[in-house]
């Protein structure tokens, strides 16, 4: 499974404006209702869904990096948005440091297989520091599409 | 320097996605022992959870944790238990 299979090439935020957990979660996910890949009416019970799943435990995994992500019927495939915050958000990571880089995941009810396979993707791209510091510097959705195209195609 | 391994199956039913992973990572840090985790060709540090979550271990995937150190034998011991656990 490839990013760029499930990521909403509409849905890349290359500077968060929000700085706040909710916040940042709403910001993502009106991208993903702007892209059309959410509809506006679900948009409320999504965000509910994903700051559940947060309550449960921050998704931010370390390394600057947040997964948040929710089970939910409001998609019929699993779909992805991106963004990244210039300054750093306080995600409750488990090793304290902000986080700077969002992947968001909305997959649905039945797809315990390829939500997994998403976040084995996820993380075997991003563990590297190389193509995290080239990210963070992107400064257009461009740039990023670019670089995780890149990367994507490598292994 | 005390050395462990086993070999594991994944009984989680939806493998081993964020929350254990994070889980998984929590206990591991607990111990000074060297934690490692392998799975066919990939071999990861077992207190990273982006290390973890890497594997993509599904449920009936089959799993090596390794630990060095001599709290190695107790970290074995208790990190089984949640990749054991349905």
């Amino acid at each position: 499974m490839k990013i760029m299979d499930f990521l909403s090439k509409k849905a890349i935020l290359p500077d968060l404006r929000m700085s706040k957990k909710e916040d940042v979660i709403k910001e993502l996910v009106d991208s993903l209702v702007s892209a059309g890949d959410i509809e506006k009416s679900n948009r409320v019970r999504l965000i509910e869904a994903l700051m559940e799943r947060e309550s449960l435990g921050s998704t931010a995994i370390g390394q600057g990096i947040a997964i948040p992500h929710a089970k939910s019927d409001c998609v019929s495939k699993l779909v992805g948005a991106f963004g990244l915050s210039k300054k750093g958000v306080d995600f409750d990571s488990l090793d304290g440091e902000p986080v700077y880089i969002f992947f968001l995941l909305v997959a649905p009810h039945d797809s315990a297989g390829s939500h997994l396979k998403a976040l084995a993707r996820i993380s075997r791209l991003f563990r590297d520091k190389y193509f995290r510091d080239s990210l963070r510097g992107c400064e257009d959705d461009k740039g990023i599409t670019r670089i995780i195209s890149q990367e994507d195609e490598k292994f | 320097m005390t050395k462990v391994a086993k070999q594991i199956v994944v009984q989680k039913k939806e493998g081993l996605h964020a929350r254990p992973a994070a889980l998984f990572v929590q206990i591991a840090n607990k111990f000074d022992a060297k934690i490692t985790v392998k799975r066919d060709a990939d071999e990861v540090n077992g207190k990273s959870i982006m290390g973890i979550l890497m594997l993509g271990a599904e449920k009936g995937s089959v799993i090596i944790i390794e630990a060095e150190g001599k709290d190695a034998q107790q970290a074995i011991k208790e990190l089984e238990k949640i990749v054991e656990s349905e």
